[in-house]
C-alpha cells in the first residue's frame, strides 16, 4: 500500500514536472494560444503568478453611470456576443487567415497603453457617419464602393471590444457599423473587453513598442 | 634607307596600336576624334553642356580632359552626343510603362478638388485639415488595418488627392484651355513626375485619361448645380464588347466581356458600362487574376464585366 502510493507520487511528479511551467492554463487542454498574423507571431497565455492581483484603473468598481453604464448581453440584433475562448479562436483562425479583424474600438491613447495581442485600433469615433473618411475605413475592411453605397460581401468579419461591460465604445462602434450597412452576421461583440481579459491574467501588449 | 624603314616601322606600330585600340572600343560609337570635336563644340554651347551635366553629372567634370584623351583610354566613354541623345530620349525609351506617377485617390476626391479650385461647392469630401483628430485617428486606423491585413499600404492614407493635379486642371479650366491642351499638359506633368494621377485614369497605352477626368468634373459640377447624375446605360455596344447569355434551369444569366482597346482606362471602361468612374473598383475586383493594379490594363486584355445592381 505504502509502496503503491509512493509509486503514484513519483508518477504524478514525472507527469506534472513538465507541466509545472504552465500551472495556470487557459483551459484544461490549452495552456497557451499561438498564432501568426501577417508574419508576426503572437502568444497569449495567462499570468503564471498565482498570487497576482490587478492594480490601477481596472480595479475600480463604481464608475459614474451615465456614461459608464452596464451593457446588455447583446450589442445589436444579430450580433453574436463572445467570451475569451471565442476571441482566441477568432484570432487563431479568422484573423490569422485574413478573414477577420479583432477591433479595439477605444480611443488611440487607451489602445497604445495596452491591448489584446493581434487587435487593431479602429476608434468608435472613426466609424461614425460624421467621419468624412469613414468610406476609406470601410474599403480597408474589404467593402467595395458601389455608386453611393458599399457592397459588404467581401468585407471581413469583425470582433469588437473596448474597456469592459461598462464601456459604451464597442457597442457604439457596432451600431455605427450597422448603420453604415455592415452586416450584423459579420460582427461579433466581446463584451468582457479589457476588464475581463485582465482579470483572467491574459497576455496584453503595448502595440507602440510591439508593433 | 634605315630612316625610311624605321619610320615605316613606327607608322606600322602606330597603325597596329590604333587598330587594336579601335577594336577594344568597337562597342563605343564614334571615333576618338569625333568625340573630341563634338565635345569641344558642345563645351562652348551652354545649353548643350547643361544637357550633358544632366545626363551624367559625375562625368561633367571629366569632359575638359577629353581633349587630351586620345592616348589615355579611361575617359573614353559614350560620346557626349550619345549622352545628349539619351537624355532627350529618356522619356520615350528608358522609362518603363507606366511612366506616370499614380496614386489610389478616388476620382470623386480629385474632381471635388478641381471643382473647389474653380469655386464650385461640392457636398462630398470635406477639406482635409491635417490637424483634424478624426483624420489622424482614421489614418492610424487605416495603417493598422492595412498592416495587419498585409495590404500594400498606400503611401498616405486616406488617399489625399494630389493638389498638383487638381490645381493644374483647375487653372487650365479657368483659362478656358481646350481639352487637347489639358490632355497634353497633364501627360507632360505626369511623365515628369510633377503630378500623380488616380490609377484608374491610366490608359492601356500608359497615358492619362484626361477625357474621363474632364467628363467626371463636368458630371459632378452638374450634380452640384442641381442637375441629374449620369444614368447607367441600358445597352452597351461597340468595339470590344461581348455579351454571352447563359440559359440555366429557369433563369437567364448575362455575362459581359470587354476587350481593352488602345487608349482605354479602367475609368473609361467603368463609364462605358456603368455611367460613372466610381464603378471601376468592381471591374478591377472581377479581373484581379489578370490585373495586378488598376493602372496596368493593356490593350487586348479580355476583361469580365461584373453584374452590378
Amino acid at each position: 500500500m505504502m509502496r503503491k502510493s509512493a509509486y503514484s507520487l513519483i508518477l504524478a511528479t514525472c507527469v506534472a514536472g513538465p507541466l509545472a511551467a504552465q500551472e495556470v492554463g487557459i483551459t484544461d487542454t490549452m495552456s497557451k494560444a499561438t498564432f501568426t498574423i501577417n508574419g508576426q507571431t503572437f502568444t497569449i497565455e495567462r499570468n503564471q503568478d498565482q498570487s497576482a492581483q490587478l492594480s490601477g484603473e481596472f480595479t475600480k468598481t463604481s464608475r459614474a453611470c451615465p456614461p459608464f453604464c452596464i451593457h446588455p448581453m447583446e450589442a445589436a440584433p444579430g450580433v453574436e456576443t463572445v467570451g475569451e475562448l471565442e476571441v482566441l479562436d477568432f484570432l487563431k483562425t479568422d484573423v490569422a487567415s485574413g478573414k477577420g479583424l479583432l477591433i479595439d474600438a477605444r480611443l488611440p491613447d487607451f489602445y497604445a497603453n495596452s491591448t489584446i495581442p493581434g487587435a487593431v485600433n479602429v476608434p468608435f469615433s472613426t466609424l461614425d457617419s460624421a467621419n468624412p473618411y469613414l468610406g476609406d475605413i470601410l474599403q480597408a475592411l474589404g467593402a467595395a464602393p458601389i455608386g453611393g453605397g458599399f457592397d459588404f460581401s467581401g468585407a471581413v468579419d469583425l470582433m469588437v471590444f473596448c474597456n469592459g461591460p461598462w464601456c459604451d465604445q464597442g457597442p457604439r462602434a457596432i451600431r455605427h457599423l450597422i448603420s453604415a450597412g455592415y452586416p450584423a452576421a459579420k460582427l461579433h461583440y466581446y463584451r468582457g473587453g479589457m476588464q475581463d481579459w485582465l482579470i483572467l491574467g491574459l497576455t496584453t501588449i503595448q502595440p507602440a513598442s510591439n508593433g | 634607307m634605315i630612316r625610311i624603314v624605321s619610320s615605316l616601322f613606327a607608322f606600322a606600330v602606330l597603325l597596329c596600336g590604333w587598330i587594336v585600340y579601335q577594336t577594344a572600343n568597337d562597342a563605343q560609337p564614334g571615333t576618338p576624334d569625333v568625340t573630341r570635336a563634338e565635345t569641344g563644340d558642345l563645351l562652348n554651347s551652354p545649353a548643350a553642356s547643361t544637357a550633358v551635366t544632366y545626363a551624367d553629372p559625375t562625368n561633367g567634370g571629366l569632359l575638359p580632359d577629353l581633349s587630351n584623351a586620345t592616348i589615355a583610354p579611361v575617359p573614353m566613354q559614350n560620346s557626349a552626343a550619345d549622352k545628349i541623345l539619351a537624355a532627350t530620349n529618356a522619356g520615350a525609351t528608358v522609362a518603363p510603362r507606366p511612366a506616370i506617377l499614380t496614386d489610389n485617390t478616388t476620382i470623386a476626391q480629385t474632381t471635388a478638388g478641381v471643382l473647389a479650385g474653380l469655386g464650385v461647392q461640392v457636398a462630398a469630401p470635406a477639406p482635409q485639415n491635417p490637424n483634424d483628430p478624426l483624420l489622424q485617428q482614421t489614418q492610424a486606423a487605416l495603417s493598422g488595418i492595412q498592416n495587419i491585413r498585409g495590404i500594400a499600404a498606400a503611401p498616405s492614407a486616406p488617399a489625399v488627392p494630389q493638389p498638383g493635379l487638381q490645381s493644374l486642371v483647375a487653372e487650365a479650366l479657368k483659362q478656358g484651355q481646350s481639352d487637347a491642351y489639358i490632355d497634353a499638359l497633364l501627360n507632360e506633368a505626369a511623365v515628369a513626375g510633377q503630378v500623380s494621377v488616380p490609377q484608374m485614369l491610366v490608359t492601356s497605352d500608359g497615358r492619362v485619361d484626361t477625357a474621363v477626368l474632364l467628363a467626371s468634373i463636368v458630371a459632378q459640377a452638374t450634380v452640384a448645380a442641381g442637375g441629374q447624375a449620369p444614368a447607367m446605360p441600358d445597352v452597351v455596344g461597340g468595339e470590344g464588347v461581348e455579351v454571352r447569355v447563359v440559359q440555366r434551369a429557369d433563369q437567364t444569366e448575362q455575362y459581359r466581356f470587354y476587350t481593352v482597346n488602345p487608349g482605354d482606362s479602367l475609368g473609361s471602361i467603368a463609364v462605358k458600362f456603368f455611367g460613372s468612374v466610381e464603378y471601376y473598383p468592381q471591374i478591377f475586383e472581377a479581373n484581379r487574376q489578370i490585373l495586378s493594379s488598376p493602372d496596368r490594363i493593356q490593350s487586348g486584355q479580355r476583361l469580365v464585366i461584373p453584374q452590378i445592381g
